[in-house]
C-alpha cells in the first residue's frame, strides 16, 4: 500500500543524533524536538557498537533554518556528547511512496572477509532491487570472526524470490559465504 | 447491505470488548451479509470483523482459500458467531497488516494450529481444528472482538534479532 501523508504544508528536517551510549538520549533528543516545536514523524534509533544511533524525520510548521536546531542541541550536545546535524529537506523528499511489490528477507553470514556487504548489495542494485532495511554485526570470537548481514528488500515487478536466490548464488560461493532468501511479504488482514 | 467502510483506529469501537451474540436472528443475519460484503469487497482480504464496521457484536468472517498462503489448507468460508479458541499450540511469527492500521505492518507472533468452537450463520455449533494461514486469520480477527490490535501483539522490532548479543 502507498503511505501519503498530510504534511504538504509543513517544513521537514532530517535530524541524526549519535553518542556513546547511555540512558536519557532519547529523552533528551525528543525534549529539545518538543520545545523547539517539532514533530517527531519517523525515526528509528538503534545501538552500533557502543554508540546509540537515532535517525528522525522532523516537521514544523514554520521553516526555520537548520542551524536553530543544531543551535537548540548544543547544550544538550555537550552534555551528553552527542554528535547532532540536521539537514532541511525538500518538498519532493518528503513525498515519498514506500516501495510496493514483493518483500524478501536476505540473511548473510559467514567468515568474516571484506567485501560481502559490497558484492551481496551490487547485486541487488543491478537488478533493481530496493534495500528498505539493513543491518549488519560482527560476531563471534577475535580468532574465528563471523560476519552477519540481514536485509529487507522490496522487489521490481518481474522478479521472484526464487530469482533473488538464484543471483545470490553465485555470491555464496565466491564469499564463502551462507545465504538464504525468504518471502516476508506481509498478509493483509 | 452492500460493502461498509472499514473503520480505522483511532476509532473508538475497536478498541471495545464486544458482546456475545444471545440468538440469531434477522439482525445479525443482516450483520454477517455486511461482513460477508465487505470481505469481499476488500481486495485480498481475508476477514473481517463486526468491530471493524462498527458493531460491538462477537462475529467475523474468514475465507483464507483465495489467498496465496492459506489456498492449501482452509475451511473455506467460515462465519463465526461467539468462536471461542479451546485449544492452541505451536507459534509462528508472521508479519501482519490490517486494514483498520493502514500503512504499517508488524512481526506478530501466533498459536500454528487451534481448535475453535463456534456457531456458524445458521446457528449450528461447529467446532474446526484450523492451522497455517487460516489459523492466523482467525486469531486476528478474533482480537477485534477483544479490542485487540496487532500493534498490541508486535513480538520484535525489525532488528530484534541482533540485540541478545552482549559486548565481552
Amino acid at each position: 500500500m502507498m503511505s501519503t501523508k498530510k504534511t504538504d504544508s509543513l517544513a521537514h528536517y532530517a535530524v541524526t543524533v549519535v553518542g556513546k551510549d547511555r540512558p536519557g538520549i532519547v529523552a533528551a533528543t525528543a525534549g529539545v524536538l518538543y520545545r523547539l516545536g517539532c514533530n517527531v514523524e519517523d525515526s528509528s534509533s538503534t545501538m552500533l557498537g557502543g554508540e546509540f544511533s537515532m535517525i528522525l524525520i522532523v516537521s514544523h510548521e514554520k521553516p526555520f533554518s537548520k542551524s536553530r536546531i543544531l543551535e537548540e542541541f548544543r547544550g544538550v550536545a555537550e552534555e551528553m556528547g552527542l554528535t547532532v546535524a540536521a539537514r532541511t529537506l525538500s518538498p519532493d523528499e518528503v513525498a515519498y511512496q514506500a516501495p510496493g511489490g514483493e518483500l524478501c528477507m536476505v540473511s548473510v553470514y559467514g567468515s568474516d572477509r571484506p567485501g560481502i556487504i559490497y558484492r551481496v548489495t551490487k547485486e541487488l542494485a543491478e537488478r533493481k532491487v530496493n534495500i528498505t532495511d539493513l543491518n549488519t554485526k560482527l560476531i563471534g570470537t577475535k580468532e574465528e570472526p563471523v560476519y552477519v548481514l540481514m536485509l529487507e528488500a522490496a522487489l521490481p515487478e518481474g522478479i521472484a524470490v526464487e530469482d533473488v536466490t538464484a543471483m545470490l548464488d553465485k555470491i555464496k560461493k565466491e564469499l564463502n559465504v551462507e545465504i538464504s532468501v525468504r518471502s516476508i511479504t506481509p498478509v493483509s488482514l | 447491505m452492500p460493502a461498509q467502510p472499514i473503520l480505522c483506529y483511532p476509532h473508538p469501537v475497536l478498541k471495545k470488548v464486544s458482546h456475545a451474540v444471545t440468538t440469531i436472528d434477522d439482525e445479525i443475519r443482516g450483520l454477517i451479509d455486511d461482513l460477508l460484503d465487505t470481505m469481499r469487497a476488500g481486495p485480498g482480504s481475508v476477514g473481517v470483523a463486526a468491530p471493524q464496521i462498527g458493531v460491538t457484536l462477537r462475529v467475523c468472517v474468514v475465507d483464507v482459500s483465495g489467498s496465496r498462503h492459506g489456498k492449501e489448507n482452509n475451511h473455506g468460508l467460515l462465519v463465526m458467531v461467539n468462536p471461542a479458541i479451546v485449544h492452541r499450540e505451536g507459534a509462528a511469527i508472521m508479519r501482519e497488516g490490517c486494514m483498520s492500521v493502514p500503512d504499517y505492518t508488524g512481526d506478530v507472533e501466533r498459536a500454528t494450529a487451534i481448535t475453535v468452537r463456534f456457531r456458524d450463520g445458521e446457528g449450528t455449533e461447529r467446532e474446526i481444528a484450523a492451522s497455517g494461514f487460516e489459523a492466523v486469520a482467525i486469531q486476528h480477527e478474533m482480537d477485534h472482538l477483544d479490542g485487540i490490535l496487532f500493534l498490541d501483539r508486535i513480538v520484535s522490532l525489525k532488528t530484534g534479532l541482533f540485540r541478545r548479543k552482549n559486548y565481552k
